[in-house]
């Protein structure tokens, strides 16, 4: 399905958030590298897509109510046999029932357990005065305290991409800090180019979260997803 | 929260740019309603203008004031013998609809609605009027009326002598273009600013922005040939991605500095019941100004400040400073003050210590960078070792830019014994401007002496040379003016 069609379907359906397998197949679709998932209804199903992308995989709820998966046990790593993935769709289907008896399941995304990289969100939203703003900062939990991202309006420039980055108190993390690997800011830039060309080629699209984005010293990845549309 | 009405004039750009040449440059000016009240402010602003002025009252209490300073005055518009290409208003706010519809039936090109009581006032009837004199402007037949305002005090062009302040000054006008929301900060900016060798071109006064926006303003400063440097006072605008585009052109061609007032959760209050103006987040703000390449600031002072670095300056791209005080302890601060802009004190090349090694002084003094040079050069009355201390830092290829302290307190002791001193001083210091590739700046501070800081700041400024009231102001300012530059050049 292309992006519109995806968009399109999610609110003849009435939706305005886009489930995490819907928003990584528009992302991969507008060249934002996205580590690809895919719906299992069935642990049966579950199972197949685990083969096919190799072990070890991983297993998330797949549900519109359901915004933060690990805090109602819908999410499963490192699993890495056909028996681990069969009894974690079950864990997960059973636990989401009882911590949220209302929520639609539509299944479990089945996703590739990427090697681990630096932590960075990358999002956007509308300013009621400018519209679309992108916003890039490192992830995980002090980021949230400190609050410190960057903002740039859409569309962004080469050099405003260059600039962002640079420009959180973090970006020694980036250049390899204490013997660890430097990211890939190369990588970095280029999809936040293009998360910019996608939103604005979509002003439909009202809010866009990747958390986490991983950065690796050889590319950049967008591990999970969230897409609003109006 | 939206109560400010509607904005842009429907005109296609060219023909407002057009129209607001006009109005920037007019031949003839009307004013409309002006009384003893206000000590006659527009007339006797407009007695510098170089075209023909008229006057539009018809209370027979104040026409004999007004035909004292030698004006005509006509009971309307319609009346006036003549073209009218710029109109003032200053009449009550439930007259100016009328007053607005001769100004489009005289066909002028735009009209200053120095009238308040609008959208500002945060009161229906305010909200009203300000939604119908928008109305009325924008659906004047012949592409619309220019309306600037309400709530503003309009247009000063400084060779026409056309002003908004009879303080102002009128003629030998300069190259900088002042677009402000406030009229204070206007007229304030065009009286400081001279002071500090910032002489304006054109700038406005704009209010409410019910029409013309401050984006429209910025197009045609952008376009203005006598306009090279443009300052703003901003305190929201209405429509953000066409001024965030605007604003992005403009750049390109011209530096742009930009201070917002407002930024602090009570000051966005208060913009509110200035000019009606909806508040921004600040870190939006402030990514959006750094992405169109404009310079932020956040007084009066460091907007005078950049834009001197800026029309003074050798333009310059490196962050490199070759910082050179009278004592120790100045020494130490100069550097804090520069470093903390991110502006460096780096050590300079072997071969420039050896030149400094032979004729530095030592005792007292230091030039590893900065330069505790008060001794070797005299306190500033050794020109011949100054200017060989700033021919070492000129040619070190560590150093991009150059700033001095020069001392009123050692100035006014030595000028007592030798009060030719200064000039020399000067000669050295201007000489080593005119031949030199790197941005150079002076500092003065006012210390106690406010009247010899003041003499020899204006000096200064006679030779080219932009002086600062601090280490922190230059520091700021010229790391703006570097900034800027940098963009120009497609750096980072």
């Amino acid at each position: 399905m292309s992006i519109v069609d995806v968009i399109d379907r999610a609110k003849s359906e009435g939706r305005a958030v886009l489930t995490e397998i819907e928003s990584k197949q528009i992302l991969e679709e507008a060249g934002i590298p996205t580590a690809s998932a895919r719906l299992a209804r069935t642990a049966d199903e579950a199972v197949e897509a685990a083969a096919e992308f190799g072990y070890p995989v991983v297993l998330k709820i797949v549900s519109p109510d359901v915004t933060h998966k690990s805090d109602v046990g819908g999410v499963k790593l490192g699993l890495d046999s056909a028996e681990a993935v069969a009894a974690a769709f079950q864990e997960i289907t059973k636990a989401v029932k009882r911590q949220q008896p209302d929520a639609r399941i539509e299944g479990v995304a089945v996703q590739k357990m990427v090697r681990p990289g630096i932590e960075v969100i990358v999002g956007m939203s509308k300013d009621p005065q400018f519209g679309p703003v992108l916003m890039f900062g490192l992830g995980g939990v002090l980021v949230e305290v400190l609050k410190d991202v960057a903002f740039r309006i859409v569309p962004l420039e080469p050099r405003d991409v260059r600039q962002m980055i640079r420009e959180i108190k973090g970006f020694p993390v980036l250049e390899g800090f204490r013997g660890q690997e430097p990211a890939d800011l190369e990588a970095l830039e280029k999809l936040l180019l293009k998360v910019s060309a996608f939103v604005e080629a979509h002003p439909e699209i009202e809010e866009l979260d990747l958390n986490p984005v991983f950065a690796y010293k050889d590319g950049a990845l967008a591990v999970d997803a969230r897409i609003v549309v109006g | 929260m939206a109560r400010a009405t509607e904005t842009r004039s429907d005109l296609p750009s060219r023909a407002r740019q057009q129209r607001l040449d006009r109005a920037f440059n007019p031949r003839t000016v009307a004013v409309v309603g002006d009384k003893r009240a206000i000590g006659y402010l527009w007339l006797r602003s407009m007695s510098t203008f170089q075209g023909k002025v008229y006057s539009v009252q018809i209370d027979p209490d104040e026409i004999p004031g007004i035909e004292a300073l030698g004006v005509p005055n006509y009971p309307s518009l319609l009346d006036i013998p003549d073209e009218v290409d710029y109109v003032v208003c200053a009449v009550p706010r439930q007259v100016s609809p009328r007053i607005l519809a001769d100004c489009i039936e005289k066909g002028v090109a735009a009209v200053t609605l120095f009238t308040s009581g609008f959208a500002e006032t945060e009161r229906e009837d305010g909200i009203r009027l300000q939604e119908q004199i928008g109305e009325m402007a924008r659906s004047a037949s012949g592409g619309g009326l220019l309306l600037i305002g309400p709530n503003c005090m309009g247009i000063y062009n400084r060779r026409l002598g056309l002003r908004n302040s009879w303080e102002q000054p009128a003629g030998d006008a300069g190259n900088v273009g002042f677009i402000s929301q406030s009229g204070t900060h206007c007229i304030n900016f065009s009286l400081v600013g001279d002071r500090q060798g910032i002489r304006c071109s054109k700038a406005v006064s704009f209010g409410n922005a019910v029409v013309l926006d401050a984006a429209d303003y910025l197009e045609y400063m952008a376009d203005d040939a006598e306009t090279e440097v443009i300052g703003l006072y901003l305190e929201g605008v209405k429509d953000a991605r066409r001024f965030f585009s605007v604003l992005r052109q403009a750049t390109r061609r011209k530096p742009v500095v930009v201070w917002k007032g407002g930024v602090t959760e009570a000051g966005a209050r208060a913009i509110y019941s200035h000019t009606a103006a909806l508040a921004t987040a600040p870190a939006v703000w402030d990514a959006a100004m750094r992405q169109a390449g404009a310079m932020q600031t956040e007084s009066l002072d460091e907007t005078i400040d950049a834009v001197k670095a800026l029309v003074y300056c050798t333009p310059g791209t490196g962050y490199r400073m070759g910082l050179v005080a009278m004592t120790g302890g100045q020494s130490v601060v100069i550097t804090d003050a520069f470093e903390r802009e991110g502006l460096e004190a780096p050590l300079l090349t072997a071969a420039s210590y050896e030149k400094l090694s032979g004729f530095f002084n030592i005792i007292g003094g230091s030039y590893r960078n900065p330069l505790d040079a008060g001794g070797t050069i005299g306190w500033g009355f050794l020109p011949q070792n100054l200017q060989k201390l700033l021919d070492v830092l000129d040619e070190d290829e560590n150093v991009d830019a150059i700033a001095i302290e020069v001392s009123a307190g050692f100035l006014a002791r030595r000028m007592r014994e030798n009060p030719g001193i200064l000039d020399a001083l000067l000669d050295t210091l201007s000489a080593h401007r005119e031949r030199s590739q790197k941005p150079f700046i002076a500092i003065t501070h006012p210390g106690h002496l406010e009247d010899v800081t003041a003499m020899v700041r204006s000096r200064l400024l006679e030779r080219n040379i932009p002086p600062f009231a601090s280490f922190e102001a230059g520091a700021k300012a010229l790391r703006r003016a570097i900034d800027h530059w940098r963009f120009r050049e497609g750096l980072d």
